[in-house]
């Protein structure tokens, strides 16, 4: 580390802040040393041979530095601080339309926790940025190398303490504060910002300190208001001292020994090791060098800052196996806003004051050949480098003399009232004239009364709120948004087609015959007849495969569908690629084409630890819509098969009955046998279900649509699965086995008991009357009709029991006990319509009467007068015989018992044949009687 | 002094406003007594930096860019219309800022649905009419008039209250900055004297009881001033509130720090489940204001006095804040003991100490309610 000099260019300012700190101060040694020592950071950063040339992102006043300097020095290498690996990308930026970021992505993670990915990192760069300046450059200028020496993106990860809420050092998460909801602000995903030139106070208090004596509201107001306005115009001298001064002095103001610090100071390390190494192996001349970095980073007291330090190099470790892709996403303002917690509307406001002080100051800043919006092309650089000076003391001028007055800019503040204004009518304020008048008087007051010499973008916004805002806000826009549009409005980047990675490129060639402008930022319509244009069906699959891997708004089908063995012959699309390139961009990142990446997608959707047997035949059902591979739909159904037999919940039974009743019927549509898996999918369902019957019908957790969704695909399924080897004997004991408490799966296994023979409809019947006949079971009765209505999926030919106990319910069930469950019913038929509702209907309509009229008369079949059971027909046999041959016993115990009822005798006419026959034959009757332990002698002598 | 119940603002901080207009450098437009910056500092208090002798306090907390703003309309050609809804401070700002502007804010018209025409322009002086006829001397200026005669700042509070016919005679008052009086002959127009503005305030809430006209809105610059939810601003307004509530009834009670903390975050949890609703049932009647909450503190405070051991406790705070808040049985008596047992319970489970107290007093609270 280089010491400062005791004396050196600083001395007299130094003793300055010194003798003020003894002056003023309540404890001067502490005051004194944070002076004293910020006068020592500048000294230091400015004795270092390699020129340090401090910035702050998004600043204006820095980027017109930058250009100056690199105009004035011509230097032959640039050091920046930016993510190393990020280099290869910035050739393409000639591609661009800025804002973009350059973007580093890692879906598949090795090193890092798993739970953290995808990994995203992107670094935004605006013109109006002096990092922008100095990389345009480095690539415009023949023989200037430029080095990115910051740490690579895998170790910003890779410094990330182990813990869930951990965010990377210098980096944002998106959308932290000061986001504003929006299509563009959300531009960079949840991805982690990296910018150069992080410049902010270190904890809250002193920001809100600084806001506070400031008089202002937000950070990049306070910047705007005393660094950016008066470095605007500036000497390179004045600005690099002031800056480093900045720099040291937020450095000095944050806690000591914070992690954060802790990380800044290895990036520092990681820096100045790189660019030492480069020194070495190149062997340039450290004074053609220059190395542009955050303030921050200027005022570093690392023991490797500089050039004359003996201290050894930072040992770097190695990136981690995770494979990093790198790209180029569009970006806008107002999500580098949203990404680094910068007001609303700031970096719209500084890249208005960029234009204005080009304008102002005739300088001609870099531009890439060839790049998008290029008005002007950046001077050659090859004029004589200026030759390097000592420092001088420019601090002590600077920090002593009276703010510059330039005076009001009459003109632009006249521009800006009348146009917001006109803006405001256009967006529905009744707005006028006086209106115009009474903004610029608001605003050259409120400059006045917050100290300023001219009313700053903030004042006018603030002036304008005060006499435009009313009550309500008539249209979509509120005042305030209305002048950051006019102040420059949110600018969208774009990324060039050259720029893109080869699946980006791909789909937008293949989707060329739709003869759209798939870059635009509208969304467009698309119309696709199939019939007519055959060159038309590729772009419909592909389509349909971007539907899926994409943000639901970027392919939307407004007419035609796709789904298993239906295709549409015309379709229309609304397609809005250009305004979803970072999605199709990161779509990228994961292979070369759509069908691999689509392919990829629904293998990890099988594979993946939260998989689950319904999820599977989803992925199937896509990837028969999308793909139609038949080994790709081999593999995934047999993992179905697998993950089916390994579930121990039943709670995704209703779609995978659902799923696998499709797909069987699509196979056996369009096959001539079902393919392997979905036997042995049938066959492992149907063990599988059987297994866990008994415990579903008693679990809690398992619903009673779950229960009866297995049933459903137990019975509804039994033939395939008895056919593929199972047993029926399972089910019988599965169903034996179960016993039920909760009413609505008693009902269930009553059905299913009657799905089996095993309780005749007659009984059911009987049950239920009990049920509703007990006036202690009745309140829970709308429960058992609730399970009834859940089995008319796996028994239907229970509807019209269902039908009956449904009217009984009604017409019995007293209202308090009714009404309450309606809502239940309605909100069950609601949500499983498509399966219950058809079925309940039809038999409804079967059963009631159709017209008016009929009603009158109509009586429900369940209570017709049921005809008087005949006489059990009695087989003729020995017995009979006997008792018919010899009445009078039988009558006296009739006549005891009180029956009147004349018995049937053999004599009837229509028997005579049957006692003929017996009579002929008799060996059968004898084995009868034989059973029944009847005398057999007597019974041959009664028949004779 | 001592004879006023309530003191208006000049009089209770004369020294201040005295003191500031004699440090005052700055140039001051038309006929203030203090110049905008001045004004800011009254309202918002000093800061080292300024520089002053002595310590000016904060006497309204919100953001300082809503002062500034009403500061520099009043400094302009129109009137100044904060709207805000209830217990948000609109009335306080309006009167520090006459306050300090002209050191008279009294000039105030109340809008009512009773406020008639008369009660902005001028009425008569019945008997002076039938002795001595109709002149000057028989005509009553109402506050308004006055304010434009003397050059100052005129105060209109709940101007939506009043209706829309009446609201309508500010129009001419604040175009052509004149009231012409027809009944007169001669002398027959009062002309505002440079300096003259009105501040006016409506309720959010009641903007649909007489909706201002077109023409009206545009002759006000709209400052709305939204709830504070900023817990540090809001203990400091409750507590700065309080005191000088208390110091009226010449009432000396501690109010214990735990105790604020939990009237601030009750109110905070109840806002919170309001913002949540998805109908009025469900959320409570209140505005769950800062100014509700100042009430609230000062009732419990008053019971404490008079009918407690002269210490506030947690439970007589739980027992102001439900009588307070429970306006409607049952809606918001069930949205209070859901909240008692769904939020406080646990929370006294878990931390204790004034939570337990303030959980029994409030069941108590409801118990009686019920």
């Amino acid at each position: 580390m280089t010491a400062p000099v005791a004396g050196g260019p600083f001395a007299g300012l130094r003793h300055q802040l010194t003798a003020a700190a003894t002056a003023f101060a309540d404890s001067p040694d502490t005051l004194a040393g944070i002076l004293a020592g910020m006068i020592d950071d500048v000294d230091r950063a400015l004795a270092v041979p390699l020129e340090i040339f401090p910035v702050c992102h998004h600043s204006p006043a820095s980027a017109l530095a930058v250009v100056r300097r690199l105009r004035e020095k011509q230097p032959q290498v640039i050091y920046l601080e930016l993510c190393e690996d990020l280099r290869p990308l910035l050739g393409e930026l000639g591609n661009c339309r800025l804002p973009v970021a350059v973007q580093a992505f890692a879906s598949e993670l090795d090193g890092h926790p798993s739970e953290w990915g995808p990994l995203s990192i992107v670094a935004p760069l605006t013109e109006a940025s002096a990092e922008y300046q100095a990389i345009v450059y480095a690539l415009e200028t023949p023989g200037v190398e430029l080095v990115l020496v910051d740490r690579s993106t895998d170790h910003v990860f890779q410094w990330l303490p182990r813990t869930p809420e951990a965010q990377p050092d210098g980096a944002v998460q998106a959308g932290e504060e000061g986001g504003r909801p929006g299509d563009d602000a959300a531009l960079h995903g949840d991805a982690v910002g990296v910018e150069v030139g992080d410049l902010r106070p270190g904890f809250a208090e002193l920001e809100a300190y600084l806001l506070h004596h400031g008089k202002v509201r937000h950070w990049s107001e306070w910047w705007d208001q005393y660094v950016e306005q008066p470095l605007a115009d500036a000497d390179h001298d004045t600005y690099r001292q002031v800056m480093v001064l900045i720099g040291s002095l937020f450095r000095r103001l944050r806690p000591t020994h914070s992690e954060r610090l802790d990380r800044d100071e290895d990036r520092e390390r990681y820096m100045w090791t790189r660019m030492r190494e480069h020194l070495a192996t190149s062997g340039v001349d450290p004074g053609r060098c220059l190395y542009i970095c955050g303030a921050f980073h200027a005022a570093s007291r690392v023991e490797q800052f500089g050039l004359a330090s003996d201290a050894p190099g930072y040992e770097i470790s190695p990136r981690t196996g995770t494979r990093w892709r790198y790209g180029l996403i569009p970006s806008s303002h107002s999500a580098i806003e949203a990404q680094f917690g910068l007001a609303p509307g700031s970096v719209s406001i500084a890249a208005a004051t960029w234009t204005k002080a080009l304008k102002r100051s005739g300088l001609t800043p870099y531009r890439l050949e060839g790049q998008r919006g290029t008005r002007t092309r950046g001077r050659d650089g090859r004029d004589t480098a200026a030759p390097a000076t000592g420092p001088t003391d420019r601090l002590s001028s600077f920090l002593t003399a009276p703010p510059e007055l330039n005076g009001i800019d009459e003109a632009e503040l006249r521009g800006w009232c009348v146009d917001i204004v006109r803006l405001a009518r256009r967006n529905g304020y009744l707005a006028s004239t006086a209106d115009a008048i009474a903004v610029y008087e608001t605003s050259t007051l409120l400059a006045g009364l917050r100290n300023r010499t001219r009313p700053t973008p903030y004042d006018f916004t603030d002036a304008a709120v005060t006499c435009i805002e009313k009550d309500v806000v008539p249209g979509r826009r509120d005042v305030r948004r209305l002048c950051e549009i006019l102040l420059g409005g949110d600018r969208v980047g774009r990324v060039g087609y050259e720029a893109l990675p080869p699946l980006a490129r791909d789909v937008l060639e293949r989707l060329r015959p739709l003869g759209l402008d798939l870059q635009k930022r509208t969304v467009q319509r698309a119309l696709l007849d199939l019939h007519a244009d055959s060159r038309l069906a590729p772009c419909s699959d592909l389509l349909w495969m971007l539907r899926y891997l994409l943000p639901h708004d970027a392919v939307r089908p407004i007419m035609g569908e796709r789904r298993l063995g239906h295709r549409s012959i015309q379709e229309s699309w609304d397609v809005a690629l250009g305004r979803n390139q970072r999605a199709l961009i990161e779509l990228g990142y994961e292979g070369v084409t759509v069908e691999q990446v689509l392919e990829q997608r629904l293998r990890r959707a099988v594979r993946g630890p939260q998989a689950t047997a319904a999820g599977a035949l989803a992925a199937i059902e896509d990837a028969i819509r999308l793909l139609g591979s038949p080994r790709l739909i081999g593999e995934l159904g047999t993992r179905a098969v697998e993950l089916l037999a390994t579930e121990r919940t039943v709670d995704d039974a209703p779609d995978v009955l659902r799923r696998i009743r499709r797909l069987l019927t699509h196979h056996r549509a369009t096959a001539t046998a079902l393919p392997a898996w979905c036997e042995a999918f049938v066959a492992a369902g149907y063990t599988h279900y059987c297994t866990l019957l008994p415990s579903a019908f008693v679990d809690e957790q398992a619903g009673v649509r779950q229960v009866g969704a297995m049933l459903g695909f137990l019975f509804s399924m039994e033939n395939l699965a008895l056919s593929l080897g199972c047993d029926r004997t399972q089910l019988e004991l599965a169903v034996a086995q179960a016993h039920p408490e909760a009413p609505a799966k008693v009902a269930l296994h009553w059905a299913a008991r009657h799905q089996l023979g095993l309780l005749p409809l007659t009984e059911l019947r009987d049950c239920c009357a009990e049920l509703l006949a007990n006036p202690l079971v009745v309140p829970i009765f709308p429960q058992y009709l609730s399970g009834f209505v859940q089995a008319l999926d796996p028994v239907p030919g229970l509807a019209s029991f269902v039908v009956e106990l449904m009217s009984t319910a009604f017409a019995q069930l007293p209202d308090p006990i009714l009404l309450p469950w309606l809502p239940t019913l309605i909100t069950t038929l609601r949500e499983h319509g498509q399966e219950l509702v058809p079925l309940l209907i039809r038999e409804a309509a079967h059963t009631f009467p159709g017209t008016l009229p009929a009603l009158d008369s109509w009586e429900p079949p369940w209570v017709k007068a049921t005809p008087a059971p005949a006489p059990p027909i009695v087989p003729a046999g020995p017995v009979v015989g006997l008792l018919t041959g010899h009445p009078d016993s039988v009558d006296a115990i009739a006549g005891l018992l009180g029956c009147s009822n004349p018995w049937q005798r053999h004599a009837q006419p229509g028997r005579i044949e049957v006692v003929a026959l017996l009579a002929r034959h008799p060996d059968t009757a004898a084995a009868v009687v034989d059973l029944l332990l009847v005398d057999r002698t007597t019974a041959v002598v009664a028949q004779r | 002094m001592s004879e006023m119940l309530r003191a208006p603002v000049e009089v209770k901080y004369a020294d201040e406003l005295d003191y500031l207009a004699s440090v005052d450098t700055d140039p001051k437009p038309f006929s203030w007594r203090l110049s905008p910056r001045m004004v800011r500092l009254f309202v918002l208090g000093s800061e080292r930096a300024d520089g002053l002798d002595r310590v000016i306090p904060q006497k309204w907390f919100g953001d300082r860019s809503f002062v500034e703003r009403s500061i520099v309309t009043l400094a302009s050609d129109r009137g100044l219309l904060l709207l805000g809804d209830p217990g948000t401070g609109k009335s306080w700002l309006a009167e520090l800022l006459a306050a300090a502007i002209c050191r008279n804010s009294t000039l105030v018209v109340q809008g009512t649905a009773g406020t008639t025409e008369d009660h902005i322009k001028y009425s008569w002086n019945v008997s002076m009419v039938i002795s001595q006829g109709q002149s000057r001397k028989s005509m009553i200026p109402s506050p308004i008039m006055t304010a434009m005669e003397q050059g100052v700042v005129g105060r209109f509070e709940e101007l939506t209250r009043s209706t829309s016919d009446v609201q309508d005679a500010l129009i001419s008052i604040l175009s052509e900055k004149y009231v012409s009086i027809p009944e007169l002959d001669h002398d027959n127009i009062v002309f505002a004297k440079p300096g003259f503005s009105i501040i006016a305030t409506a309720n959010s809430r009641d903007r649909g009881v007489n909706d201002l006209s077109s023409a009206l809105k545009r002759r006000f610059n709209f400052v709305r001033i939204p709830v504070v939810t900023n817990k540090r601003s809001e203990a400091e307004i409750v507590r700065f509130r309080t005191e000088e509530l208390l110091r009226r009834h010449r009432i000396e009670v501690e109010v214990p720090p735990t105790l604020l903390d939990i009237l601030l975050q009750s109110f905070a949890d109840l806002r919170t489940a309001a913002a949540g609703a998805t109908s009025d049932d469900e959320k409570l009647e209140s505005a769950l204001s800062t100014a509700e909450q100042i009430g609230v503190l000062e009732d419990a405070i008053l019971h404490s006095q008079f009918f407690g051991d002269r210490a506030l406790r947690a439970e007589t705070l739980a027992g102001s804040m439900m009588g307070s808040l429970a306006r409607r049985s049952p809606e918001d008596l069930a949205i209070l003991n859901k909240y008692l047992h769904g939020v406080v319970e646990p929370r006294a489970k878990q931390d204790g100490g004034g939570w337990e107290g303030f959980l029994d007093g409030g069941r108590q609270a409801i118990a009686a309610l019920s």
